[in-house]
């Protein structure tokens, strides 16, 4: 589903954010994407769904470089930044329809989803104000209910849990379980170990820019909690 | 007091920052190019200034009337800071954006109302210096008034935007507070402001008529002064007759109508502001139909909503088509019947009447329609209003092109009403064939240019790290290119109807180069605005 192939990406000449990064995420997977502040994990995400620009290496969505096709690409992914800033100027429900447009959602399965998602995160009675008045949280909630109604392929998500409530990153997770199961694929990056350690079936530790492990959770857990295994990688070598 | 000092020059360092686009600027040559643009920018405005203050100060010698030059330039000064600093209220003083990170400094009310205040004196006090001290240069020059006009001019020169700052302040005060309280709070907002500045502009001309019956030129003018800005006789008496209590009675009532303003508002900062961050919240949502568009007219929809939904945006590039709207419906409704029948009379009737005026405004309406269609690109802002929400366009599987056509488009339908406001000039003033063609030519060609060019400039020239949307609107760079483009553009179209004496012929050859430029500019808005919207 998602394949990253080589991907190097610097903002100035002597340091490299990310890089030469491969990586392998199939149908089914939710992978967990862990690394320290400054890491580039939002700039790997940024690259994925085609909001930053990168000369070095490639990124497949579906087979289909998202360099060559973009719309290709972004038509397959939802993505959920950390912070999300949405269009102020409208109401939730404005803001879904308009997200429903774009991805020509038709109206039966934008209506169904809509009420089926809002209803999920408790967002429904607010749909109707403007989106100034949201929390950090409402505005997360929204952004998650604008990715999953038009039933992305590849759910691309930057901390997402940040912000939200107990009973709605709860109701994510069940989510993001069920999109997996559906076939759809899920990369998120997270702080939260114990949710990785938890949700993910494969999990990649990135550190100064350099992948330094990938695997199934288990393998690269080990025997250890991933907490252990990511203090452990991420210390500086002496 | 170092804490206030300290906010303040951090604000002005945004202020700049926005106003220079250069937030996201690691380079300092970049940086130094923003400085020299903005030193330039004072300089050149300062020569046309001391170029305005000149033709004035010649005019006015004809008519004896010297003395009136200093206290004339004083009102102007202190009625555009008014009007300006009506809208740059909300955003400075009360609902700016990082209001929640600098209240929880730990700096008083008191002091961070004063950073705040200060900040809107030091803006004013710039353009105050750029209009004021060449007049006064002027004055001195022609004058030749003496020492004590110096010192007076140069102490007063500090107060003079105190009064315009708190009369704007309270002005701006009540529309926000008032729009906040209203569901369509934008819609409210854009249409007092609108009131507001038509009633201004009715009761000054109404002044004027009073003033055509003195017989005495120099009091006519002095009293039409006089009554627009009641502190001018205490200024005038100040600076032309030297009279010190005149100058310590404008001092203190500017000092105190500031100090007064700034207890006030110290004592209600917290609770406007928390009304007016709070929006107001409908009942609960009931989901129904939903529309379903294509992708290009959700783009434009909302476009369409943000556009609307800025005030200052509606207010600072719509205004020229409200203005040609109203102007080109007064002039239906004098010519008409109706205002026969109401025994209306305007001094417009009696001009049309003319043949050598109403050929000559026959001759330079297209010149006009143009000139209030280059002051109206909605699009020399709208990428850099994207701001934080750049992301969702860049993420969505909507295609550049796309984007820049809807935001072109909004730009064509936000001048659609000019088009209404051609066939009513055509039809008044008694347009042929050709006159007519032209107009409506002219309107085409100017129409693209202002939408592709805009787009282009802000592409150029984006900031999307802005706290407020009056530094993109109003201030920021590709605003400022576009403006001055735009008067450009109509200058050479001025020169063109100079230069060739075939008047119609001229409008020809403008808009053939204007439809050429208008290819080239779309051309590279697809190449090179394409390529640039990745950068970001």
């Amino acid at each position: 589903m998602l394949s990253i192939r080589n991907f190097s990406k610097s903002y100035s000449r002597d340091k490299k954010a990310v890089d030469n990064l491969n990586l392998e995420v199939a149908g089914g997977d939710i992978f967990g994407f862990i690394g320290h502040n400054g890491a580039g994990k939002t700039t790997t995400i940024r690259a994925i769904v085609g909001v930053l620009d990168f000369e070095e290496g490639d990124i497949l969505v579906d087979g289909i470089s998202i360099k060559k096709d973009p719309l290709a690409c972004k038509k397959a992914i939802a993505y959920i930044p950390d912070n999300p800033d949405l269009y102020a100027h409208l109401t939730g429900i404005a803001y879904l329809n308009f997200i429903g447009d774009i991805f020509e959602v038709n109206k039966f399965d934008r209506e169904t989803l809509i009420e089926k998602y809002a209803d999920a995160f408790s967002l429904t009675d607010n749909l109707g104000d403007s989106i100034a008045s949201y929390s950090h949280g409402m505005k997360q909630k929204l952004a998650i209910i604008a990715a999953l109604i038009h039933r992305p392929r590849l759910l691309v998500l930057d901390e997402p849990f940040v912000g939200l409530d107990p009973k709605a990153s709860h109701t994510l997770k069940a989510i993001m379980a069920d999109l997996c199961k559906g076939g759809s694929a899920i990369f998120f990056s997270t702080h939260v170990l114990e949710v990785a350690e938890k949700l993910c079936n494969k999990i990649a530790i990135i550190k100064g820019g350099k992948l330094v492990a990938c695997g199934s959770t288990e393998e690269v857990k080990g025997d250890h909690s991933l907490e252990d295994v990511f203090l452990e990688l991420i210390a500086d070598e002496k | 007091m170092s804490k206030v000092f300290r906010l303040v020059s951090i604000q002005i360092g945004a202020v700049l920052t926005d106003m220079l686009s250069i937030g996201n600027s690691r380079n300092k040559k970049s940086k130094a190019t923003g400085y020299g643009g903005l030193a330039l920018f004072i300089v050149l405005m300062s020569g046309v200034s001391l170029m305005y203050c000149s033709m004035i100060a010649s005019g006015l010698k004809m008519f004896n009337s010297l003395e009136l030059l200093p206290v004339l330039v004083m009102a102007a000064t202190s009625l555009v800071s008014l009007v300006t600093t009506i809208f740059k209220v909300k955003g400075t003083i009360f609902g700016f954006r990082d209001y929640d990170m600098v209240m929880s400094l730990p700096v008083s009310t008191a002091g961070m109302v004063a950073s705040r205040v200060i900040l809107l004196y030091a803006v004013n006090m710039v353009f105050t210096a750029i209009i004021m001290i060449p007049a006064m240069l002027v004055y001195g020059a022609v004058a030749k008034p003496g020492v004590i006009y110096v010192l007076i001019s140069i102490i007063t020169l500090f107060f003079i935007p105190l009064v315009p700052i708190v009369l704007a302040s309270v002005l701006g005060t009540i529309v926000a507070y008032a729009a906040s309280r209203f569901r369509y709070t934008n819609l409210f907002h854009i249409l007092f402001s609108i009131v507001m500045f038509l009633g201004y502009l009715f009761l000054s001309m109404n002044m004027g008529d009073a003033g055509q019956e003195f017989a005495d030129m120099s009091r006519a003018l002095t009293e039409q002064v006089n009554s627009t800005y009641p502190l001018a006789p205490l200024y005038s008496k100040a600076v032309i007759h030297y009279d010190i209590v005149a100058m310590l009675m404008f001092i203190g009532i500017s000092l105190l109508a500031f100090l007064l303003y700034t207890l006030v508002i110290g004592k209600c900062f917290k609770w406007l502001n928390s009304k007016m961050l709070t929006g107001s919240t409908r009942t609960k949502f009931k989901m129904g139909e939903l529309k379903a568009r294509s992708p290009f007219f959700a783009v434009y929809w909302k476009e369409m909503k943000r556009f609307f939904s800025t005030p200052i945006y509606v207010l600072n590039t719509g205004f020229g088509v409200i203005l040609l709207t109203l102007g080109a419906l007064a002039l239906l409704f004098v010519t008409s019947p109706l205002a026969d029948l109401l025994n209306l009379h305007f001094k417009i009737e009696e001009i049309l009447s003319m043949p050598q005026f109403s050929g000559m405004l026959g001759s330079f309406g297209p010149l006009f329609v143009s000139f209030f269609i280059m002051m109206s690109s909605t699009t020399m802002a709208s990428i850099s209003l994207e701001g934080k929400n750049l992301w969702i366009l860049k993420s969505l599987p909507v295609s550049t092109k796309t984007i820049f056509h809807a935001k072109i488009a909004v730009n064509l339908a936000i001048l659609s009403p000019i088009l209404l406001d051609i066939v009513i000039i055509g039809f008044v003033l008694n347009y042929d064939l050709i006159q007519g063609l032209i107009i409506i030519l002219t309107t085409i060609v100017c129409s693209i240019f202002v939408s592709v060019y805009g787009l282009l400039v802000n592409l150029k020239f984006p900031n999307f790290d802005w706290t407020t949307e009056t530094t993109v609107v109003k201030q920021s760079a590709a605003a400022l290119v576009c403006v001055l483009t735009g008067m450009g553009i109509v200058g050479l179209q001025y020169l063109l109807i100079y230069l060739i004496p075939n008047t119609s012929l001229a409008y020809f050859i403008y808009i053939g180069l204007m439809a050429i430029v208008d290819c080239i500019l779309y051309h590279k808005l697809m190449v090179y605005g394409t390529s640039r919207f990745r950068e970001f």
